[in-house]
């Protein structure tokens, strides 16, 4: 995609995703640095998860470029791929795997050289280690997002995209996220997904609201009038779905 | 294939294998399935007599208790990926989608030829017993299950994939898989029969079936090796 500095991690050009009839993208623009930490605002059904399945490869665009790490998300898919990382409201790991196992199945998908050595030391960073020989089905919600955590940094991505990584959990397995996400902040560009507007807020460095597939605000946090920031969400949050 | 896309299919195969292990749930399903059909098949036949020779309507009995076993399974081999959505981990890796394809049907072939090896034994103790047995070498009935179970699995783990994301996905597999087996069956049944009831002209008649099994092997395989990236992904 032409027209990306060396700087930006995402560069996003009249994106539209249609399903059907129904476009839950149209037309999305924006370009997000390295190093940036993007929070992303929205009613239900505004785009936000099909933003980000485009741009981890998950889905395709209906028409409009993007590119990640100044890959084009469709015709340098599998490339991408070894730049980014997901962790989604679903933990994304196999119940009948121990969490090892887990770790060590997706460092063989992702070719990670050290494999057992950077198991372990993710396995220590989220403090699972003493739980690695146990099968994920005996896991509560937020021992399978800190794994789920470990298995998106595994192969050292250079973009990080988190769908709700706070669903659900309990105050000391956020707590736990928030110590992970400001310790790897310096290495990672961010992409979150957020209904939490203060702790979406908290992080960011960029804010994107959008609502009914469109780009409705995109500022950089230093620039943002945080009232009125939130009064334009609330009145999205009644804008209805795409 | 390159090391890291051979590193990706042994990861998993060694995962799916690892996760049967653990649950049983294809090979003990598709297991009772077997062992069920055989003793219907018993009752079904308890009234024809010593003068049946069982024989000649064994390829067939054997061949539909074995695709429709084979049914049970497929459906149970994407169940997992669907769990916690561990489908979206696998396309979000860096791995060629054909590569998917392969160790997901080495898998189904492997748990396949397991319970079909472990059901011919129970198959020939309950209908052979007074019978004369298989007239050609017993490699030859080998020989047809491996090449009959490569376009079973081939096909099956196609379909499975395109029908663990629909709302009745058990009876969408059956729908979609039955008809596209019709040819293979018939052959697998053909080649079956001659290895099994012998004479002068078995030998040829085995061979021309065992082709037709191999040209429909070879076609399905390609077929899905091609529409793999489309069907994975939509």
């Amino acid at each position: 995609m032409e027209g990306a500095g060396r700087d930006t991690a995402l560069e996003v050009r009249d994106l539209s995703r249609a399903f059907g009839v129904r476009k839950a993208l149209d037309g999305v623009s924006l370009e997000v640095p390295s190093g940036a930490f993007l929070s992303i605002f929205g009613p239900n059904g505004a785009g936000k998860t099909t933003l980000v399945k485009v741009l981890t490869t998950l889905l395709n665009p209906t028409s409009g470029a993007a590119s990640v790490c100044g890959l084009d998300v469709v015709a340098e898919a599998v490339a991408l791929r070894h730049r980014i990382g997901l962790i989604s409201h679903n933990p994304l790991l196999y119940p009948d795997l121990t969490a090892e196992e887990n770790l060590l199945f997706f460092a063989d998908l992702y070719g990670v050289q050290d494999a057992e050595e950077r198991a372990r030391e993710l396995l220590e960073a989220v403090e699972l280690d003493h739980r690695r020989l146990d099968l994920t089905r005996t896991f509560s919600r937020g021992m399978l997002q800190r794994l789920s955590i470990a298995r998106a940094l595994l192969h050292r991505p250079d973009v990080l995209f988190l769908d709700e990584p706070y669903s659900g959990l309990d105050p000391h397995a956020m707590d736990i996220l928030d110590h992970l996400i400001a310790q790897i902040r310096g290495e990672h560009t961010f992409v979150m997904i957020s209904h939490d507007l203060d702790k979406g807020l908290q992080l960011c460095s960029h804010a994107l609201i959008l609502a009914s597939g469109r780009v409705v605000l995109y500022e950089e946090r230093d620039a943002l009038d945080e009232a009125a920031f939130k009064e334009t969400y609330r009145a999205t949050v009644g804008m209805g779905v795409a | 294939m390159d090391g890291l896309a051979w590193r990706q299919f042994k990861a998993i195969l060694r995962k799916d294998i690892v996760m049967e292990l653990r649950t049983r749930e294809m090979v003990t399903s598709m297991g009772l399935y077997a062992i069920l059909t055989m003793v219907v098949y018993q009752v079904a036949l308890s009234e024809a007599g010593a003068s049946l020779d069982v024989r000649l309507v064994m390829p067939g009995l054997i061949w539909v208790a074995f695709i429709f076993m084979s049914l049970l399974g497929l459906n149970r081999s994407f169940v997992h990926e669907k769990d916690q959505g561990c489908i979206e981990a696998l396309l979000l890796a860096p791995i060629d989608r054909p590569v998917i394809f392969f160790s997901k049907f080495t898998g189904n072939l492997l748990f396949l030829l397991v319970v079909e090896v472990l059901s011919l034994p129970v198959f020939s103790f309950l209908f052979l017993q007074e019978q004369q047995g298989i007239a050609n070498p017993v490699w030859m009935v080998g020989l047809v299950l491996l090449g009959a179970s490569i376009g079973i699995s081939g096909v099956g783990t196609l379909l499975a994939t395109i029908s663990v994301n629909t709302s009745g996905r058990d009876i969408m597999l059956a729908v979609l898989f039955v008809p596209l087996m019709y040819p293979l069956l018939r052959a697998a049944v053909g080649a079956t029969f001659a290895a099994v009831i012998g004479g002068p002209a078995s030998a040829a008649l085995f061979w021309g079936w065992m082709a037709w099994v191999a040209a429909f092997d070879v076609i399905m395989l390609l077929v899905a090796f091609a529409l793999y990236e489309f069907v994975i992904g939509a």
